[in-house]
This record gives C-alpha cells, sequence and structure tokens, in this order.
C-alpha cells in the first residue's frame, strides 16, 4: 500500500475523499493527499471506524480491517479504494 | 528516548481530567463484603447492585456451591494446567456434555473465560480465503479474535441485516467460506439482535456460516434459556454458539458449541485453548450445576424481566435517556462523560451501583449508567434504586425539579 509503488489514485478518487473527510477534520489541517490521518487529523481507532463506514457508502464497497494498518495518508487510503473498486469489476 | 508508557499520555490526561479531582472512582470499586447477589458493602455503606451481569442471581444457588465444595475436596484448588498438555478432568468433560444436552448440539469446548472462547475459536476458524463478517458493535473480545485470524475482516452497519445483504452480495462470486458474527444481547445497550433477518440474508448466499455471542441472552432469553436462538426459533441456523459462564450462569468460564461434525479438530488446533490452564473443578462443577437450574428457570426468567419492566418504566419515567426497549441491560444516557461521572458519584453515594461506561468502548460515543438486572431483585430495592436515580438527576439539573415533585407525589 505503500504511495511509491502503487499506482497514483485518480484525481477524481482524491477529491471525493477529501470531500467525506472536511467533517471530521477537527484539527483545521490542509487536507490533501499527503494528509496523515493519525498525525495531521489525529484520528483515534474510533474516529477511524466512523470514517471508513462513511467511505464504505460513498464509494459502495467493503474496505477488511486487515488494510487500515497499512493506510497512513489519505493518498494510501484512495489507492487501496480504487484497487478494491477494480477488484470487485467482472 | 520516549517512555514506554508515553503513548498513553492523552488518555492518561483525559483520565485525570475527568477523575482527578479525588472524587470516587468508577473503575476501582472496591466491594469490602459481598452481602449477596444484590448488595454489597462499598465504602461503608450498605449498597444495592445493579451492575454485576449476574441476571439470574445463580451465584449463591445452595445446589452450585455445594457442588464446587464437594470438587473442591476431591479434586482441589486447580487443574495446573492445559488439558490438552496435562490431562482432562472428568469434570470438565461432564461440562461439555452438559452444555452438549442444554443447547440440543452434538459438540462443545469449553474456554477458561468468554473472551478467550471468542479469541480461540475467531483466530482459528477462518483462514486466509475467507472472510468474517462481523457486527460493528461487537465486543472487544471479538475484536480481538478477528485480529489474530488471516481472513479478511469486514464490518456492517449494527444490527442491519440490508448492510450484510450488500457486503455478502460483493463477495458472492468470491470462492472463500463466510462467517456471520453478531452477539445475541448488546452489552452496552443491552438491545438484541435481528436473528430472523439475518438467517433470511444468510441462506440467500453460498457457503456462509452464522456465529452468534450468547454472553447476555444465555439464560436470558428462549423458553429453556437457550439465548436469542431460542426465541428466535433458529438454532438450526445458527451454526456456532459462543458464550460464557460468567453472566447467568454465575461463575467464569467459556464455550463454544456447534453440531459442525469436524468441530473437536479445534482442541487441536485453537491457541486459546492448547495453552493455557483449563478452569478450576470446583468452577466446573458449579457451571454444570447452574446449566441445570437455567434450563428449567423460567421463574427466574419471568423475575428478571419484571425487574427489568421496572427499572425501564421507573427511570424513562423521570424523564431520562434509556438507550434500548425493556431488556436486562438498562442504559441511561448522559450528555457527556463529565455529567456522567457527576451522575455516577452522586449514585454511589447514595448506595447505589451502576457501571459507568464512557467512550470508546460504547457504540454512538455515548456516556452510560448502565445499569444490569438480576432475578434476584425486590420491587423494594428497585423502587429505592429509581428514588436514588431521581434525586441525583435531579441535583444535577438532568431533569426539571417539577417532573420530580410529580414522581415523588405519584
Amino acid at each position: 500500500m505503500s504511495a511509491t509503488t502503487a499506482a497514483d489514485p485518480s484525481a477524481q478518487t482524491l477529491a471525493s475523499l477529501i470531500d467525506i473527510l472536511k467533517p471530521f477534520n477537527k484539527t483545521g489541517a490542509n487536507l490533501k493527499a499527503e494528509t496523515s490521518f493519525t498525525e495531521d487529523l489525529n484520528f483515534d481507532s474510533l474516529v477511524v471506524m466512523e470514517f471508513v463506514a462513511v467511505v464504505e457508502d460513498v464509494f459502495d464497497i467493503s474496505i477488511p480491517l486487515n488494510i487500515l494498518p497499512d493506510v497512513a495518508t489519505v493518498r494510501d487510503l484512495a489507492v487501496a479504494i480504487e484497487k478494491i473498486v477494480g477488484e470487485s469489476r467482472p | 528516548m520516549a517512555d514506554l508508557f508515553d503513548r498513553f499520555a492523552p488518555l492518561m490526561a483525559q483520565r485525570d481530567a475527568l477523575l482527578g479531582d479525588g472524587g470516587a472512582n468508577p473503575f476501582q470499586v472496591k466491594m469490602d463484603e459481598v452481602l449477596s447477589q444484590t448488595e454489597a458493602m462499598i465504602e461503608g455503606r450498605k449498597t444495592i447492585l445493579v451492575g454485576t451481569n449476574n441476571y439470574l442471581g445463580l451465584t449463591f444457588a445452595p445446589e452450585a456451591l455445594q457442588a464446587a465444595r464437594a470438587a473442591l475436596d476431591a479434586c482441589g484448588t486447580g487443574t495446573t494446567g492445559s488439558r490438552v498438555a496435562n490431562g482432562t478432568y472428568s469434570g470438565h468433560q461432564d461440562l461439555e456434555t452438559a452444555l452438549c444436552d442444554f443447547f440440543g448440539k452434538d459438540h462443545a469446548m469449553v474456554f477458561s473465560t468468554g473472551f478467550l472462547a471468542n479469541l480461540g475459536v475467531l483466530s482459528t476458524l477462518m483462514g486466509a480465503d475467507d472472510y468474517i463478517l462481523m457486527d460493528a458493535d461487537c465486543h472487544a473480545s471479538i475484536y480481538d479474535g478477528v485480529r489474530g485470524s488471516q481472513a479478511q475482516i469486514i464490518r456492517f452497519k449494527h444490527n442491519d441485516a440490508a448492510d450484510l445483504d450488500k457486503r455478502l452480495a460483493r463477495l458472492a462470486d468470491k470462492p472463500g467460506n463466510k462467517l456471520i458474527v453478531i452477539e445475541g444481547i448488546y452489552s452496552m445497550l443491552g438491545d438484541k439482535a435481528p436473528l430472523k433477518e439475518f438467517v433470511a440474508v444468510k441462506k440467500k448466499y453460498e457457503n456462509v456460516y452464522l456465529l452468534s455471542d450468547e454472553a447476555h441472552s444465555l439464560g436470558v432469553l428462549g423458553r429453556y434459556g437457550r439465548g436469542l436462538p431460542e426465541e428466535a426459533g433458529c438454532e438450526d441456523d445458527v451454526d456456532f454458539i459462543v458464550g460464557t459462564f460468567s453472566k447467568s450462569v454465575g461463575t467464569v468460564g467459556g464455550f463454544c458449541v456447534s453440531n459442525h461434525p469436524k468441530f473437536d479438530t479445534l482442541r487441536l488446533v485453537c491457541r486459546a485453548y492448547v495453552f493455557t490452564a483449563s478452569l478450576p473443578p470446583s468452577v466446573v462443577a458449579s457451571a454444570a450445576v447452574n446449566l441445570k437450574l437455567i434450563q428449567r428457570g423460567g421463574a427466574l426468567r419471568t423475575r428478571l424481566m419484571r425487574n427489568a419492566a421496572q427499572l425501564h418504566a421507573g427511570l424513562s419515567g423521570l424523564g431520562l435517556k434509556i438507550a434500548s426497549d425493556v431488556s436486562p441491560v438498562v442504559a441511561v444516557v448522559a450528555p457527556d462523560p463529565q455529567v456522567a461521572v457527576q451522575f455516577w458519584r452522586g449514585l454511589i453515594a447514595n448506595g447505589v451501583y451502576v457501571n459507568l461506561a464512557l467512550p470508546p468502548a460504547t457504540p454512538f460515543g455515548f456516556s452510560l449508567l448502565r445499569a444490569s438486572l438480576c432475578a434476584a431483585h425486590t420491587e423494594q430495592q428497585l423502587d429505592a434504586v429509581i428514588a436514588v436515580f431521581a434525586k441525583v438527576a435531579a441535583e444535577i439539573g438532568l431533569i426539571a425539579p417539577a417532573k420530580r415533585k410529580r414522581i415523588a407525589a405519584g
């Protein structure tokens, strides 16, 4: 899930994610691809779960809990989402 | 160099802000003397216990005490080892037979706690190509159990069969097995799973199993106390039932029962079973006796539900917000953690013990005064509890004095 090895996510996925993030942005962080969920947004495990649930609804996917430890930034999550969306296509 | 515990500093700061003023600490309650299933001496005060999960009050059942004493004298204070490595006592096998009889299932395995039962079964049952779909509000032991599994872990919305359906549909063409994990009654709010709806969803797909944790519903639901599957009439559709002896069974320990023909494989591969000491013989003996009392405990269940209805009606009548319908768990929702602590301290100072439950251990970020009923509570005890809630809630400004007067007059 590292940003250096995975393909860059589309601008559209990033933009949707940043849109979803807005109500969760309690630290007033600058929301961009490099924004870190724990360091910039101070997400605790509970907020992560709430946020992931909204992302799942918007993208109509299931995000396995197993991948979350590898997701540090908005970009990481965007890459993971595109991988899941790609796999679910026939 | 950072200290080992530095990463917990924000949590400890939060705790100090909430509890650091030297007032009574809800997480360090000491019961100096246990007077009965429903009363203890706390800080020199006789206190009514409304937070023990001792739903049927069987902790002092004379038959169980007698069996425990006999086992203690015959077999000693402990087994000092694992059943796999150090040998099984006959009482442990008898208890597993008793569980099979109780649930009408072919196989049963006893674990040393309910937490270990979930940890062991959930970390072992599903493999790398499989999927576990768990209710988002599941207990910490389920979260920790699935974390040890090789399977993909997917959460669905609490008690939402449509959300589960959607997620199973996405996996329909994946070859792996799927395991749905739910609880009969959820511990924090006391709400029940819509089991029939979940079973209907399960039946739409191939290779889907269902596991229900009946920790808070064993002994409580169903004519014979077999929990939510019995009450909902779908026991054959629940492939695995996990439970604990530490609530209605009145002692400690955990179990899993199933009709799967190869279930006993778990005895060799489940690390939480193989690599831990088995329960003391006295505990095992009292659990076996109490299972029988539960099976014919219809009168206890009637008293429990009558008590639940009395407390639910009494507290909601005060204008307090209760998190769910009538249930053996009555959780009063406080507006924030500060008020919840103040409320809890007022209750304990007036001789009423309930549990304080705060986020992140609670759903919706609720701050809860969590009461759990016991069949042994008397109507007078619960009247006294309701009166104390009324007094404290008015003192801290949670309910209007006018409402309080009307209640007092009524």
